[in-house]
């Protein structure tokens, strides 16, 4: 599908020269091993950071790939529609275009959608919005609920743990004083 | 013309407007049913016989974990529950509820011989009986189809309604997705993975038509014809009915961190089930142990659950009598689509009726098969 080729060429270059030229400058900084006091803080921070960019990255590529199967959708329906839809347009006609818009952006992005391309890309971003998520989230613990003597995540997931281990048991328990009793 | 075609599409837009401001309330699971046991989250319901018993073996039915149980039982017209109970079966069905945080840790192994295990128990001692029937839905089969593995002395009767056991398949969206997600950060960052990020995956599986031409169908279905008092009454119906779907739609539980991570890790990824490799606490699961008979119906048109995801389970199993359908209809469809109905229902409660007998005439039934078999082995 000529989906596949970028028709949004210029932007897609654009982006890659910008990524690259962050990488070699305040990327490198913020790769930096910190020093200091602070320097627990500061290295979360700065990979909190990172992990932005990696994420505003796999964000950028899915844009430019969504808009291409935009344009390839558009395309397609032109081709289909382009005659037709000359003149005045009745409100019978735009049903027509309506039906035929929905099929044609249905069918494109469908195949757009079972391509390896879009899963790839899909588990990238999504993997990145999770590493994002999670820098986010200890940020906040780190700022916030741990100075205030709140409980974090981290902590309540503990207890969690430790309350399933714990009815894991007494349910293992109780069955095997019930058979025991049975028995009798 | 144009002028009529524009009146009659402002029409229905005012009249679907007025719809949505006044429509009166509406229900979905209406049919009578009592808690017989509760275990954490999960509940055991037993439904309220309509007619009476003509069939001694329960059943039980597991549905998925994400989305609710109910769609078995949207509205009394379009309900699987129903048309089972009018046909004399005695149902229970499991409410696995809402999993919170407290969840997180609880595994496949906590729902299969957990939860079913003891939900089955409960049934055996209420009956009377060893054996009991398990009608797995979608996920739900999975699980079914993993306990009839592992505990075959209990289960009389399998069947799975759009159930999916081989996971190596380009055929759905949700398969070729699953193969590139990263599971693992998943379940740790949530701990208990949000019921909206997989409807999120479900509605991109067909974007437009979900997220625009259902809306845009709801009101070209509304009529304003002369009698406008009947008319009122059919779209409110309508209503009502688009409604009670877009609940269940929207209606997503979250989901246990490690069952889901087992789940995909497991099945979508390594396709360990029909492998006869996936373990439960250490306990594997082989399909072949699988000898009850078995009823494997499908969608042929799912788009979540294709028919390659459901076929091999009938040749991983070793029951001798099993039985695959296939019918012309989508994967919520085949709950609530008319042909369910009329077709789905009948056809599965057929199927169980000879094999839902007492001990004497269900002796027959086998004999009659084995000659059936014969018969046809020799033509």
């Amino acid at each position: 599908m000529s989906m596949e080729k970028s028709s949004f060429e210029p932007t897609q270059e654009f982006f890659d020269q910008w990524l690259k030229t962050y990488e070699t400058t305040c990327g490198r900084l913020v790769e930096m091993p910190a020093i200091g006091p602070s320097r627990e803080k500061s290295e979360k921070l700065m990979k909190g950071f990172s992990s932005f960019v990696n994420l505003y990255a796999a964000w950028m590529d899915s844009s430019i790939n969504l808009q291409n199967v935009f344009m390839e959708a558009m395309r397609r329906m032109h081709e289909k529609t382009g005659s037709e839809m000359e003149g005045e347009i009745s409100p019978e006609k735009y049903k027509d275009f309506y039906k035929a818009w929905i099929e044609t952006y249905s069918e494109t992005f469908k195949e757009f959608l079972k391509s390896d391309h879009f899963a790839s890309d899909n588990g990238r971003f999504i993997s990145y919005f999770m590493e994002f998520q999670k820098r986010n989230r200890e940020m906040l613990e780190e700022n916030y609920l741990k100075p205030m003597n709140l409980p974090t995540k981290a902590e309540l997931d503990d207890i969690y743990k430790e309350l399933y281990s714990l009815k894991r048991t007494v349910k293992e328990l109780t069955s095997q004083v019930k058979e025991l009793s049975e028995k009798k | 013309m144009n002028d009529l075609i524009l009146i009659e599409d402002y029409k229905k837009f005012k009249l679907g407007m007025e719809l949505f401001l006044n429509l009166p309330e509406f229900s979905v699971g209406t049919t009578p049913s009592e808690i017989i046991y509760t275990e954490d989250k999960m509940k055991l319901l037993h439904y309220i016989p309509t007619a009476e018993k003509q069939h001694p073996v329960p059943i039980l039915v597991v549905y998925a974990l994400v989305n609710r149980y109910y769609i078995l039982d949207l509205q009394p017209d379009k309900s699987v529950i129903r048309r089972l109970l009018d046909k004399g079966f005695d149902i229970y069905i499991i409410d696995w509820g809402y999993p919170s945080g407290v969840d997180r840790y609880l595994t496949i192994d906590d729902y299969v011989n957990g939860y079913i295990n003891n939900a089955v128990d409960k049934i055996r001692e209420l009956s009377g009986l060893d054996k009991i029937s398990l009608l797995g839905v979608c996920q739900g089969g999975t699980l079914s189809v993993m306990y009839a593995a592992l505990h075959p002395e209990k289960v009389k009767n399998l069947i799975t309604l759009v159930t999916p056991v081989n996971f190596d398949t380009d055929k759905g969206l949700l398969h070729i997705w699953a193969k590139s997600l990263d599971v693992d950060s998943i379940v740790d960052n949530y701990g208990i993975v949000p019921g909206n990020l997989l409807n999120a995956g479900f509605l991109l599986t067909d974007l437009f038509r979900l997220m625009i031409d259902k809306y845009v169908g709801l009101f070209e279905r509304i009529e304003s014809g002369p009698d406008d008092a009947v008319c009122q009454q059919r779209n409110e119906e309508t209503f009502k009915n688009f409604l009670r779907m877009e609940k269940w739609i929207f209606d997503s539980p979250d989901q246990a961190g490690e069952t889901f991570r087992q789940f995909m890790k497991d099945c979508y990824q390594k396709n360990l089930l029909i492998k006869n490799k996936m373990e439960l606490n250490g306990k594997r699961i082989n399909l072949e142990k699988i000898s009850m008979p078995l009823l494997n119906v499908m969608a042929e048109f799912d788009h979540l659950v294709p028919n390659d995801a459901s076929i091999p389970l009938n040749d991983a199993v070793s029951s001798s009598d099993k039985e695959m359908l296939v019918f012309p209809t989508g994967h919520i469809g085949i709950f609530v689509g008319s042909r369910s109905q009329k077709e789905v229902c009948p056809r599965i409660a057929e199927w169980l009726k000879p094999r839902s007998l007492d001990g004497s005439r269900e002796e027959k039934f086998k004999q009659k098969r084995k000659n059936q078999r014969s018969k046809v082995r020799t033509k």
